[in-house]
């Protein structure tokens, strides 16, 4: 165990070393400018060109460049104008990323840790301890830091200055207060989260679930059953009735506390971010404006230049009359998969979150690798789960494929001029496919898990019964 | 890709689904008739092919008469008895003369006349190069300053245009003659014949009305090279550099600086601007050239096109040169062939069955044709094996390569008269000739009204009036690549024992839990595969950047920088080995399996082959096609050499040789020195003919390098270690 950790530690600081190396390498590689990585919302430069014309007092969103938070904007906006002599342009920048990306692993860790004690326990507390033996090899919180870190997806996003580490980094901050019980900090990741980049709003459902009912178990009517089967020696099905509700409410009850806790630390939160906002954005506009060109500019899908999404080709063919309407049905295509899977997976509110980032990073109208490396680097923390996951070779090398033709198609249509816009959108197209197959498929291995641990937990009580 | 899996057993899937897995479970099959259908398919391009046809209405070749007249040939040469008649024995005086000439000559003319300087850089290795686009390669430094050319550049402005558009035409002139070794005579002659083409053409141009795009005409001085002066300049007209090297010259270079001087005084008279002139995006450019060797039978023009990474210019560009060059001009007109395969025996043969089909075919339906005579294949197919091979190389056949990269098409037009002119009416002939065939070119250009799009950019060529288009060509690799899933499949299945619904077993729905409990992380057993693969691809990455290094010791012979390169690879291959693949992580993981580890390496090699491929043939197909007829049949034969030494039967004993064989022949220096051979003959091999190779491929930024680093040799080396697999 000793070892491990050390080797934890030890992998950690290469990927930080990995990191600098290649922040010091000339920008040959010309990432912050490659639109997988920098889309309009997360791009350094904008970034920068937003902080300059607030340093001449005029509205940093004048002119449709920049499109994030006034917050972020003085945050960073600074750190973007100081140069060091010798040193690579947007070195600090940079190094901040590469802090975001640490302390997202870090925080991926101390959640895996907990996921992975509530798992144990609940598998104690039915008895199917031997299902343990396979998965003590493997602590499925540095697995999953590990694949963070080292994700080439995280990689590229935080060597090419795109601001993805650090929304990533206010997501998983939501999740690991909520996992925790920390319900100011779980309030302050969903808010702010919430306001850089919108679409982690829906995670609210996920964390009041966490909130309330603790962290990923597997289904309440386990434990029902195993109760049943424990009381199973008196037949008296009254008193078995009884019983059994006694000890399932003990076990999984919706404590309302923290959820109340939780909305009234967001309010609290929110009121405070609006007010730092006004406060940044009062001397050249509005907070009417910051909405229209944050969120409006999101909810619009106004700039289709290329992405890795699927949306900027639909809507730079569609006519103009029908885009109000597809841009509807577009969006409510997140929300129309909320409750279905909230119904399913209500037991694993952890999961649930995953799927949903999974998701909206695929629907979302500027998607970037860096959306990508969080779901991806949130799946190793399902490690027990998803052991026997199918189609994982499959996906990984759709995932290697897609991301090697994706440059070269850009590479074809816009440099060499004998490819198109279709050669590129098929890559999208590609990429979309295989996050729909790796959330289809992660979502039936963990209903299959599912089945296997009832079939388990039954068998132990027919043995133990009989 | 069809999937691997089926979910339940019970249900009785979709007829998609039952296709994929009928497929995988006949893999075997599959591979042998798609292979074989794959190498025909690639034999018979050849009668595939298609007469080539101008697909863009606007640009009319031919359709207006030529007008160039005595009087433009008779001042070109007026030019080249000026330009012969200098003295050369101060070699600088020389070229600044000759300049000088020209440049009167050409403003003379009416047009604009202009110097660019640009710096000679010689080759060198660098890794980041081959993925930055054109405009990152901005890298100023480290120029030596006694290398550098000076080109001159003269611009007609076109009376009907906006000047938002122009037509380049260059001609590579030597003008100092600063080697040792050139000597003044028929070469020189002949690059003085090309100016007088181009003279005649660019003064027939600065009086006609119909011009709509400005015409640049590129003297570039290639002393260092065609390429070289063409690239910088290019360079330069499309990536203005605003700071830092105006005063970097002025500190270094201080000599040529007064150079320059010097020679603007001298023709201060003249109308020169030292400002760098440019005219509107480039629509096409023709790269002038005649060559110093003579035809025997007729004035013969040669048509080169490749360009980096086998890029094509536009089919029609090649179209309207090859309509006039044949049909107004009476050139022969030819592309590049590889002549040892013009008498090859097996060719020959393969050429007779073929036409023998086509007559079969006719007797039975007049309406097909499409046999060609034996002769027509045998030609067809060397064309085609040059095309492949000069598009496969990645470096480009001349300076048009450099305007490719600009996505300008170019093409370079090589002409060789029948004999030396000496004779004046013959010699005025060639002129005019050549000045039509030029003039009709640009006419035709000029019409045009867009970029070039309409015909094909992806093709190859098999005579100048024949191509072979994507559509038909990819037909043969995708025959080839295809069972590469399927196999892969098909191993993955096996080895995880996968119920592929079709071996009637019997899945017992009623597993009990200690099953199921093995089948935990079966599905994730690939991973120790998967590491395999990728730490081989860490140590190809590594092997393609050993010459970076090896470039940095000093009086390196190509042969001992081979020997380095090979010893360097080896080593490291070692380290990682006893470094990365310790045996103590197989442990946990291996049980007793039907086919063992081997048979999930085998399935993960295979299917980064696939996807590396994949990738190749979007970025140059032609390398994919050679790659993928070296590697496809070995990656699918491989198997360990053990389990078939154990069986002893023929069949097995034919593999062993098979692998053996395709394991030799897939080894890239291997397959560098068996072709050279086949070509050249035994005698002629040198171990430092390789490297010389490679470096080749890397000092031109091909991509064939990066693919035969980081697909070919790691996915050789994982098939050898599959062979020699201790199962």
């Amino acid at each position: 165990m000793e070892k491990k950790k050390r080797g934890f530690w030890r992998w950690l600081i290469a990927s930080v070393m990995l990191r600098l190396i290649l922040i010091y390498l000339p920008k040959t590689f010309n990432l912050a400018s490659r639109p997988e990585v920098s889309t309009p919302l997360v791009s350094l430069r904008r970034l920068a060109e937003g902080y300059w014309l607030k340093q001449s007092s005029i509205s940093p969103y004048a002119g449709s460049m920049y499109h994030g938070s006034p917050l972020l904007l003085s945050l960073l906006g600074p750190l973007t104008v100081k140069r060091i002599e010798g040193q690579p342009n947007h070195l600090l920048c940079s190094l901040v990323f590469v802090i975001a990306d640490i302390i997202s692993a870090l925080l991926i860790r101390a959640t895996g840790h907990t996921l992975q004690m509530a798992y144990r326990q609940s598998l104690n507390s039915l008895d199917i301890v031997d299902l343990l033996k396979s998965s003590d090899l493997l602590s499925s919180g540095d697995i999953a830091a590990l694949v963070y870190l080292w994700n080439p997806f995280t990689i590229a996003a935080c060597v090419g200055l795109s601001t993805s580490p650090v929304e990533n980094l206010v997501v998983i901050l939501a999740l690991h207060g909520a996992c925790k019980g920390l319900v100011p900090l779980a309030a302050f990741g969903w808010v702010m989260s919430t306001h850089l980049s919108l679409y982690p709003a829906i995670l609210i459902i996920p964390v009041i679930l966490l909130l309330g009912y603790g962290p990923d178990t597997p289904p309440r009517k386990l434990y029902l059953q195993k109760g049943y089967g424990k009381n199973g020696d008196n037949h008296s099905s009254d008193n078995c009735g009884q019983q059994e509700t006694n000890q399932s409410k003990a076990e999984v009850t919706f404590s309302w506390r923290p959820v109340i806790h939780f909305l009234f630390w967001s309010s609290l939160w929110s009121a405070y971010v609006l007010v730092l906002c006004s406060i940044s954005v009062k001397p050249h506009g509005s907070l009417w404006e910051m909405f229209q060109r944050t969120y409006g500019f999101i909810l619009t899908m106004e700039d289709m230049s290329p992405n890795i999404g699927v949306l900027w080709y639909f809507f730079a063919e569609v006519f103009d009359f029908f885009r109000s309407f597809f841009l509807i049905v577009f969006h409510l295509n997140i929300l129309f998969m909320i409750l279905p899977l909230a119904i399913r997976l209500k037991h694993r509110p952890c999961f649930l979150a995953f799927i949903y980032i999974a998701i909206s990073s695929m629907l979302k109208s500027y998607p970037s690798v860096g959306d990508s490396a969080l779901y991806l680097g949130l799946l190793g923390l399902f490690l027990d789960e998803l052991a026997d996951m199918k189609f994982s070779f499959f996906l990984l090398c759709g995932y290697i494929g897609v991301s090697l033709l994706s440059p070269v198609m850009h590479n074809l249509w816009i440099w060499r001029g004998t490819g198109n816009a279709n050669f590129y959108y098929a890559t999208g197209m590609a990429y979309a496919c295989l996050q729909i197959i790796l959330v289809v498929e992660s979502v039936s291995a963990v209903l299959n898990h599912d089945r296997k641990l009832r079939k388990l937990s039954v068998t132990k009580l027919r043995d133990g019964n009989s | 890709m069809p999937k691997t899996e089926t979910g339940t057993p019970k249900m009785k899937p979709r007829p998609i689904v039952r296709l994929g897995i009928f497929l995988i479970s006949h893999s075997l099959l599959v591979c042998v008739v798609c292979c074989t259908a794959g190498v025909l398919a690639l034999l018979l391009l050849p009668l595939l092919a298609k007469n080539t046809y101008i697909s863009e209405n606007a640009l009319m070749p031919g359709s207006a008469s030529s007008m160039i007249s005595n009087r433009d040939i008779s001042e070109a040469n007026r030019l080249a008895s000026d330009l012969s008649g200098l003295n050369f024995e101060p070699q600088d005086a020389a070229a600044l003369e000759s300049r000088g000439i020209l440049t009167k000559y050409m403003s003379d003319l009416g047009a604009e006349v202009s110097y660019h300087k640009f710096h000679h850089k010689p080759n060198q290795f660098h890794p980041l190069h081959f993925f930055s686009s054109p405009d990152s390669t901005s890298s100023v430094k480290n120029f030596s300053c006694s290398a550098h050319g000076l080109n001159t550049v003269g611009i007609i402005r076109a009376p009907r245009g906006d000047g938002k558009e122009a037509i380049v035409l260059v001609t590579p002139y030597k003008f100092g003659k600063r080697g040792a070794t050139y000597k003044f005579g028929k070469s020189g002659a002949a690059e003085t014949l090309s100016l007088s083409i181009a003279y005649t053409v660019f003064s027939l141009l600065s009086r006609v009305t119909w011009l709509a795009k400005d015409i640049i005409w590129f003297v570039a001085d290639s002393q260092y090279g065609e390429y070289a002066p063409v690239e910088a300049w290019l360079r330069d007209y499309h990536l203005p550099v605003f700071t830092g090297l105006g005063t970097l010259n002025a500190d270094t270079c201080i000599k040529i600086d007064d150079l320059y001087v010097f020679e603007q005084k001298s023709i201060a008279q003249r109308k020169i601007s030292d400002g760098f002139r440019r005219a509107g995006t480039m629509a096409a450019a023709l790269i002038l050239k005649v060559a110093d060797r003579n035809e025997l039978l007729e004035d013969t023009l040669n048509i080169y096109a490749e360009a980096s990474n086998g890029q094509m210019p536009n089919l029609d560009l090649i179209n309207i040169v090859n309509y006039l060059a044949v049909h107004r001009q009476g050139l022969r007109v030819k592309v590049e062939k590889v002549l040892t395969l013009l008498d090859s025996r097996w060719l020959e043969i393969l050429g007779e069955i073929f036409e023998l089909l086509g007559k079969v075919a006719r007797s039975l339906n007049p309406g097909w044709k499409f046999g060609i005579s034996a002769a027509d294949y045998i030609e067809g197919s060397a064309t085609l094996a040059s095309s492949l091979y000069y598009q496969a190389l990645g470096i480009p056949t001349g300076p048009h390569g450099a305007f490719r990269d600009f996505q300008v098409d170019a093409i370079t037009l090589e002409i060789s008269p029948k004999v030396f002119p000496h004779n004046k009416a013959r010699h005025n002939e060639f002129l005019l000739r050549g000045g039509r065939l030029v003039e009709g070119v640009i006419r035709s250009i000029n019409n045009l009204l867009e970029k070039f799009h309409q015909s094909f950019f992806l093709y190859m060529l098999t005579s100048p009036s024949k191509f072979v288009s994507v559509g038909v060509y990819m037909i043969a690799f995708a025959l080839l690549v295809a069972p590469l899933p399927l196999v892969a499949a098909s191993l993955y299945a096996d080895a995880n024992q996968l119920d592929l619904g079709v071996k009637n077993t019997k899945s017992t729905p009623t597993a009990t839990a200690s099953d199921e409990l093995d089948i935990t992380f079966r599905s994730w057993k690939w991973l120790y595969a998967a590491r395999e693969v990728f730490l081989i691809h860490v140590w190809g990455a590594a092997v393609l950047l050993l010459p970076y290094f090896i470039c940095q010791i000093p009086n390196c012979s190509p042969t001992s920088s081979t020997v380095i390169w090979v010893f360097l690879s080896m080593l490291s291959l070692l380290i990682l080995y006893l470094i990365g693949v310790s045996p103590s992580t197989h442990v946990s993981i291996s049980q007793p399996e039907e086919k063992g580890e081997w048979a999930i390496l085998k399935s993960a090699t295979i299917s980064v082959v696939f996807i590396g491929l994949l990738v190749m043939s979007v970025v140059n197909f032609a390398a994919a096609e050679i790659g993928a007829l070296l590697l496809v049949p070995m990656c699918l034969m491989a198997q360990p050499l053990k389990l078939d030494m154990k069986v002893g039967k023929l069949r097995s004993f034919l593999r062993i040789i098979c692998n053996v064989v395709l394991g030799f022949v897939a080894f890239p220096p291997a397959a560098f020195f068996v072709v050279k051979t086949i070509f050249e003959g035994f005698d002629s091999i040198d171990m430092g003919d390789f490297w010389n190779w490679m470096e080749s491929l890397w000092a031109w930024n091909s991509a064939t390098y990066i693919y035969i680093g980081m697909v070919h040799l790691p996915c050789w080396v994982l098939c050898i270690h599959i062979l020699l697999h201790s199962c």
